[in-house]
């Protein structure tokens, strides 16, 4: 759904007609309970959103938005905030605890006799990513363990969890790397850099044969059959980017479908295991899920984002590296609409030579970038709106903070 | 024909003596095919008629005058059944025919076809999968020690862009299937086996550098291992988990486990004595340093003294003079020796297939085994 309603959005930024509209999404409808009500500037606005009688008032609803977002992002944080009344908790000191020996325990993962493949292995397994995915696995299983029995101990198992979406996010990285023939990654040289391709590709697979012994002696089938899935949509999301569209809506329709695939799948279903694994009520694996892929998503449109404005040094990998690649991402694909020039520069994927430079000019000359931050928004919202559904706690609190953190970032 | 070699297949052993004549290996597997009630060649067909495959395979005609080893490897599905093509797929359709239904739960009697539970015939299509796939990545190159002759750089960046996504999509397809077995233990299995293949497969790329004609200095036990772990432990295990899936006794996992190892290390040392034991002295075929031939000849000579005739075979202009090299390694004791060893293990495969009743499929599982044990 969280798919759907982005692309509802897309077709409405464009100026669509509201005759081939689907159905309007959720946004601003009956809160659940215990959830909190939309910051009051929105309010008003997001009622009247999505409906096909108000065709006339687009432009003015644009405007508000438009305004709104350039004036105060930090001020719709802090509506957030004064509704809460759970103490303010940075998520990563919440979550710190469990995940104190996280990249240890992911090496003992890792125990094979080769001195070199291990090192390999590790390599990326050095403390100095983000964490952000197990964090919010972390989170998300103490959210579910406390709205069901009110025991916020994170199971042996939902730890687990969080171990093994870790590990398969970086077997598909040292996978990635070697596909994009890539240099760098997280400040330092990438494993096919240091050790040749044909054994970053086998460091790739042991990572991730490790990953499915851990997930087999969890001991669940259905836990294996969740986790399964991101597996196979990572690989799926790999040969999506592949594939280009020629139609500008189904392009962009295609590249959240890839973002789902790539970067919210893992999230989502990691989310749903450990609330199955926390909690036996289907409503709740369903909210767990939907603010894991609405999170992903957001998650994902941000880094395109920062690819276009952040430089390299921040990013600890090159920047323009999409364009370079030959992908066309969220901004570029919101600046074609103002530079139609762009379009033949997509169906060739950025090859000719000034390309990537062009390309790069005119999306920091349109609002390529506004809109796409923009659309994060709105999924870091939904995110809200659903894990709000659960029962108050500050691990719920730390969850919906992550969201604005997900905006928030610069690398 | 077919009924002499059954009466010949139940008890012979292999140590000492003449083996019993051993049918032709194309023979052996159609035959087997008919026992376990489909040509296993169309195993996998499904996946390889997905859209993303197809795609890939739009994408590796571009390979086509290059040098990447993707296309290598394209080529030996279509016409290298020598290759033992789906071989794996076809032993554990075997092993899980021969061992019957399960005594489990009578209910578990459903669901089969020719003697085969569903679940097994997913589990051989599994391990051709997993063994596909690492077909495929064992055919990326290093980008940095390419040269000018290997062609465009960019001709092998695709090629080996191909080869990670088709890699990765079988691997994919194969644990995605295996999550469907409903069956944690075999995942277990299969997971820890794909292990040992990524370990086994950086040992031979370890020593896979043809220009530091040097070879390691292993012992026969070390190279075991090794070759156990690239070579055996997939089918091996995956004949354990067969029977986990039909849910035999531990004794007979056990031994579906040392026919899966040991039948794999014979056919292993089969392929290594290849260019020893052929008569035909016009091709030359160029053999690794550290087949099992030349890893005994060295256990016998010690290692100086190989190192000396590795020398010696190499001359001036560092080619190697594989003849030469190979009629010193005839002349030690290392292929006897290595014959020796195939048939050892030979017989302990067959001695796994004790533990099973008789029947067809054993009967098959044990020409497999005299197919691979043949050197006339």
């Amino acid at each position: 759904m969280a798919l759907r309603w982005g692309w509802w959005w897309w077709r409405w930024r464009c100026g669509a007609s509201a005759r081939r509209a689907p159905p309007p999404p959720p946004l601003g409808s009956v809160p659940g309970p215990g959830s909190r009500p939309p910051p009051p500037a929105l309010g008003g606005a997001m009622c009247h959103f999505p409906q096909r009688s108000s065709v006339l008032s687009f432009p003015k609803i644009c405007n508000i938005f438009w305004r709104f977002h350039h004036t105060s992002t930090s001020q719709m944080c802090s509506c957030s905030k004064t509704v809460s009344d759970e103490k303010y908790q940075d998520p990563f000191q919440l979550g710190r605890k469990d995940l104190k020996n996280l990249y240890e325990d992911i090496k003992k993962e890792l125990l094979v006799s080769t001195a070199e493949l291990r090192e390999m292995c590790e390599y990326y397994f050095d403390g100095k990513g983000k964490a952000f995915r197990p964090m919010i696995v972390v989170l998300m299983a103490r959210a579910c363990n406390i709205h069901h029995s009110n025991s916020r101990e994170v199971q042996a198992s939902q730890r687990s969890v969080a171990i093994i979406a870790e590990m398969i996010h970086t077997a598909s990285l040292v996978h990635d790397d070697v596909i994009d023939d890539a240099n760098s990654r997280r400040g330092k040289m990438t494993v096919n850099q240091i050790w040749g391709e044909r054994k970053a590709v086998l460091a790739g697979d042991f990572i991730l044969s490790a990953a499915s012994l851990a997930l087999a002696r969890i001991g669940n089938t259905t836990i294996i059959s969740v986790l399964t899935q991101v597996i196979e949509d990572l690989v799926r999301g790999e040969f999506l980017q592949l594939g280009s569209k020629e139609n500008e809506n189904e392009r962009f329709a295609h590249y959240l479908e890839k973002t789902f695939k790539k970067t919210a799948s893992l999230i989502a279903n990691s989310c749903k295991a450990v609330s199955i694994l926390g909690c036996p009520d289907p409503k709740v694996h369903e909210i767990a899920y939907q603010y894991g892929k609405n999170v992903g998503i957001a998650f994902q449109l941000i880094d395109d984002v920062l690819d276009f404005t952040s430089c390299a040094d921040r990013l600890g990998k090159p920047a323009a590296a999409d364009l370079k690649l030959g992908l066309a991402t969220g901004p570029v694909l919101f600046a074609c609409r103002q530079f139609p020039e762009m379009n033949a520069m997509i169906m060739r994927r950025f090859s000719k030579p000034g390309d990537v430079e062009r390309a790069r000019k005119y999306v920091l000359q349109s609002d390529g970038v506004q809109q796409t931050t923009y659309l994060a928004q709105r999924y870091c919202h939904e995110a809200t709106r659903e894990i709000s559904k659960l029962r108050p706690s500050p691990e719920r609190e730390a969850l919906i903070q992550l969201t604005e953190m997900v905006l928030m970032r610069d690398k | 024909m077919w009924g002499a070699l059954l009466r010949l297949g139940g008890r012979r052993g292999l140590s000492g003596g003449v083996p019993p004549p051993a049918a032709p290996w194309s023979q052996v597997v159609s035959e087997a095919e008919k026992i376990v009630g489909y040509p296993t060649s169309f195993m996998s067909l499904r996946c390889l008629l997905s859209d993303e495959l197809s795609n890939i395979a739009m994408q590796v005609r571009k390979l086509v005058g290059t040098k990447h080893p993707l296309l290598d490897t394209a080529r030996g599905f279509v016409y290298d059944s020598r290759n033992n093509l789906q071989m794996r797929g076809l032993v554990v359709l075997l092993i899980s025919k021969a061992a019957g239904p399960s005594t489990a739960e009578l209910s578990f009697q459903h669901n089969m076809v020719s003697g085969i539970y569903s679940s097994q015939r997913s589990l051989a299509e599994i391990t051709e999968l997993i063994h596909t796939a690492f077909l495929v990545h064992r055919g990326i190159v290093n980008i940095g020690e390419l040269k000018s002759c290997d062609g465009p750089l960019k001709d092998m960046q695709f090629g080996n862009k191909m080869a990670v996504l088709s890699g990765d999509f079988l691997l994919a397809n194969a644990c995605t299937s295996l999550a469907q077995l409903q069956n944690t233990k075999v995942v277990e299995l299969i997971s820890s086996a794909i292990g040992d293949l990524v370990q086994g497969i950086y040992y031979e790329n370890s020593k896979s550098s043809e220009e530091n004609c040097l070879t390691d200095d292993i012992g026969i036990s070390t190279w075991k291992e090794q070759v156990f772990l690239s070579h055996s432990a997939l089918l091996a295990k995956s004949c354990q988990a067969a029977m986990e899936l039909a849910k035999h006794s531990a004794e007979i996992q056990d031994m579906a486990f040392q026919y899966g190892k040991h039948m794999s290390m014979s056919h292993k040392l089969h392929s290594d004595l290849q260019p020893f034991v052929k008569e035909s002295s016009s091709d030359i075929m160029a053999f690794s340093l550290n087949c099992a031939p030349a890893v005994l000849h060295q256990e016998f000579l010690g290692r100086d003294a190989w190192i000396k005739q590795i020398r010696e075979a190499q001359g001036k202009g560092n080619i190697m003079d594989y003849k030469k090299l190979q009629e010193a390694i005839k002349a030690g004791k290392g292929v006897t020796s290595a014959i020796d060893l195939c048939r050892c293990h030979g017989n302990r495969a067959l001695a796994a297939l004790e533990s099973f009743p008789p029947s067809e499929a054993r009967a098959a599982l044990a020409n497999i085994v005299y197919a691979v044990t043949r050197f006339s």
